[in-house]
């Protein structure tokens, strides 16, 4: 089921890069169209799953992934409809057909269990996946950012200096990612504990719930980024950390949320192991 | 008919004669209404910027055309025809499509691709145009070379990047900044340079424009000039903390601005972008300043560079973009052949009409018999055979290569068809005649 979206991402990938190498309107128009098509499909399928097992599907990494990269999508479509900015697509399509391959190869099953039937446990995974969207978004646009600062510090005027928008425009547009991506992050860390210590009251001999500590590697890091993410919100408000660093602190603690989301999810049994 | 163009261009006379012969001060219209009116012309457009005047003209006399055009000029612009005759360049039909559709694209601009040009190709035709000046000939051709125009800028990169050092500093501060709106702007020395560039930023829509110069009153002239404030010469250190952009132009020998001066007046804090130009020889800014993190210090031999850069990235885009104009200029003069084509055609197919017609009314006895249906199907099918002879002819005679093949096809169909002969033919004149006079 998640083929279909998979495809026509892949296509508008495909068209971001030509209208990025080429600059035509026209091409860039279709990438979008592409694009929202491939995300309307997405969310039907999504949908359909949800109905399936009566809850927006995460408790699966597969399906969590797939979550993700619909959230990740909407949220590109909401920067590139609102700043008419599409250079950047070239540089997020790759990361949405990747993730995307995942739940295409493998769809998973639907884990559920009565201790996951909480509406806290669906607000702390939502909230958590929208700020990894808002950070993934974050951590292109840092890099972008670095790319241009490259190439006008060095005063080699070349290939992106022309295709990428403004200093300006990247740091502005990194700074607001990174912010309502931490404010997520927060509320679904904050939400998490809340739900875990209400968890442990009616089953306290669940192995998962038992693990829930900072010893934890997917806690660990989880803290760990909000730490990043936090410093990069202080820093930038009180030491002034604005653009090439604010570029590298963005994709930093997205470097960290991906490894938690898939390297740690996928091959260390952690605490958030239910299924 | 031809089309016929005279003219001279920078390419081919000096900026005093062309100064002479500019019509762009005086009134564009009246000008092409005149050439117009003239016994040898019947259509007529007046081009003029200042790289160029050229008239282009419907004749059927190019020749005849040409000499009343060098009579015109004399008499319009009160300059001895002698004078300017040798720096005249015509051209005729397709060399001189050719030559508008450059024109239109920026290919025969003093700056190769600059972006004005197609405008003004388009002003000066609606000013023939507004004055009844144009007919078929000048207003395919224009209309034609508007779209060339596009499609080199849309195809091709002959537009691309900026090419003078002002443009290539404008072009940098957007995309250091975004919108320049409310940036600030410091102008440090009240030259010539400085004017143009403060200019462009002024275009650009940016806050606030400070303008210091050791020459208090230079500064002050400038500020008028630009809608800007002048500050005295001490406070330029102050002014520097809250530039976005600061630009400088003076002629000293030693560095105004130095790195212990720029951390002093900024602070340490700050991290907003600051973008420094500077335009000066010998320089005006510390080198050393381009080494902190959020300044970005140009000086003039860095636009320079990039300016050439751009420059030869346009030169570049030339070759395709010559292919361009000579696609255009064959597939335009194929339509227009095609187009003259088109009597012809319509006489043939007059003329097999009027055969089909006359062989049913002479065959009229043997048809009444049949049914109104029947007879509508003899109509359609006779009809049918007539379209289906004549679709390969018609085909042919649009598509043939040159003008003189052009001219024996159409030479030889009216002979072997006697188009052009007002005489009905013998089978038309059938026992019952077709003219209502005759009955």
């Amino acid at each position: 089921m998640n083929t279909l979206p998979l495809l026509l991402y892949a296509a508008a990938g495909v068209a971001y890069a030509i209208h990025f190498a080429r600059r035509d309107a026209a091409v860039g128009r279709t990438a979008t169209t592409l694009l929202l098509f491939g995300a309307l499909v997405h969310t039907f399928v999504i949908g359909m799953q949800t109905m399936e097992v009566r809850h927006v599907p995460f408790a699966n990494p597969s399906r969590a992934v797939s979550t993700f990269v619909w959230l990740f999508t909407l949220s590109y479509l909401y920067l590139e409809l609102t700043t008419d900015e599409r250079a950047m697509g070239v540089f997020i399509l790759p990361l949405i057909v990747g993730l995307q391959t995942i739940p295409a190869l493998y769809p998973g099953m639907e884990y559920q269990d009565a201790v996951l039937d909480s509406p806290w446990f669906w607000v702390h995974v939502s909230s958590l996946l929208f700020a990894y969207a808002s950070f993934g978004l974050s951590g292109i646009l840092g890099l972008t950012y670095m790319l241009q600062f490259k190439e006008i510090k060095k005063k080699h005027l070349g290939y992106f200096y022309t295709r990428l928008p403004s200093l300006q425009v990247l740091d502005v547009m990194n700074s607001r990612a990174v912010a309502v991506g931490w404010v997520f992050l927060t509320f679904g860390v904050i939400v998490g504990g809340v739900w875990t210590a209400q968890a442990r009251g009616i089953d306290p001999t669940d192995p998962n719930l038992q693990a829930m500590s900072l010893d934890d590697p997917k806690i660990f890091v989880a803290m760990l980024t909000w730490g990043v993410y936090s410093f990069a919100v202080v820093a930038r408000r009180t030491l002034g950390w604005s653009g090439r660093r604010a570029a590298w602190l963005s994709a930093l603690g997205f470097a960290f949320a991906m490894l938690n989301f898939l390297a740690i999810n996928y091959f260390v049994t952690t605490s958030h192991t239910f299924y | 008919m031809h089309l016929f163009l005279l003219g001279v261009s920078h390419r081919t006379a000096p900026v005093d004669l062309r100064e002479r012969l500019d019509f762009s001060s005086r009134d564009l219209s009246a000008a092409a209404e005149a050439i117009s009116h003239r016994p040898s012309m019947s259509e007529s457009v007046v081009l003029s910027t200042c790289n160029r005047s050229e008239i282009y003209v419907a004749s059927s006399d190019p020749a005849q055309a040409r000499e009343e055009l060098v009579a015109f000029l004399s008499d319009y612009h009160h300059v001895p025809a002698q004078s300017f005759q040798p720096h005249l360049f015509a051209l005729e039909n397709s060399a001189a499509v050719a030559h508008l559709f450059r024109v239109a694209a920026g290919l025969d601009s003093l700056v190769v691709g600059e972006p004005q040009i197609l405008g003004q190709v388009k002003e000066a035709f609606q000013t023939a145009a507004g004055k009844q000046c144009v007919g078929p000939v000048l207003s395919n051709a224009f209309r034609w070379s508007f779209g060339v125009g596009k499609r080199v800028r849309t195809e091709t990169a002959l537009g691309g990047g900026a090419v003078s050092v002002s443009y290539a500093a404008v072009a940098l501060a957007r995309k250091i900044f975004g919108r320049l709106e409310g940036r600030r702007v410091l102008v440090v020395g009240a030259g010539e340079i400085s004017s143009l560039t403060a200019q462009h930023l002024r275009g650009q829509g940016v806050g606030e424009i400070v303008i210091t110069s050791r020459t208090h009153a230079h500064a002050e002239a400038l500020a008028n000039e630009v809608g800007g404030r002048a500050v005295p010469w001490d406070s330029m250190i102050n002014a520097l903390g809250s530039a976005d952009i600061v630009m400088t132009a003076t002629g000293s020998q030693r560095p105004i601005i130095t790195l212990p001066q720029l951390q002093a007046a900024q602070g340490h804090r700050r991290s907003t972008p600051l973008f420094i130009i500077d335009l000066a020889v010998p320089r005006d800014v510390d080198a050393a300043i381009g080494e902190i993190e959020h300044v970005f210090l140009y000086n003039i031999d860095d636009l320079q560079s990039i300016v050439e850069e751009n420059l030869s990235r346009r030169m570049a885009e030339v070759e395709r973009a010559e292919a361009i104009v000579n696609e255009e200029v064959t597939k335009f003069m194929a339509w227009q052949r095609s187009r003259t084509a088109v009597p012809t055609v319509v006489a043939l197919r007059q003329r097999f009409e009027a055969i089909r017609r006359s062989e049913l009314q002479r065959l009229e006895g043997k048809l009444g018999a049949l049914s109104p249906e029947a007879r509508a199907r003899v109509d359609e099918v006779t009809r049918l055979i007539v379209e289906k002879l004549l679709l390969e002819p018609t085909e042919q005679l649009k598509a043939l290569p040159d003008e003189e093949t052009q001219a024996a096809y159409t030479e030889a169909v009216n002979r072997l068809f006697r188009l052009t002969d007002d005489e009905p033919l013998d089978y038309a004149r059938g026992k019952r005649s077709e003219s209502p006079k005759q009955t």
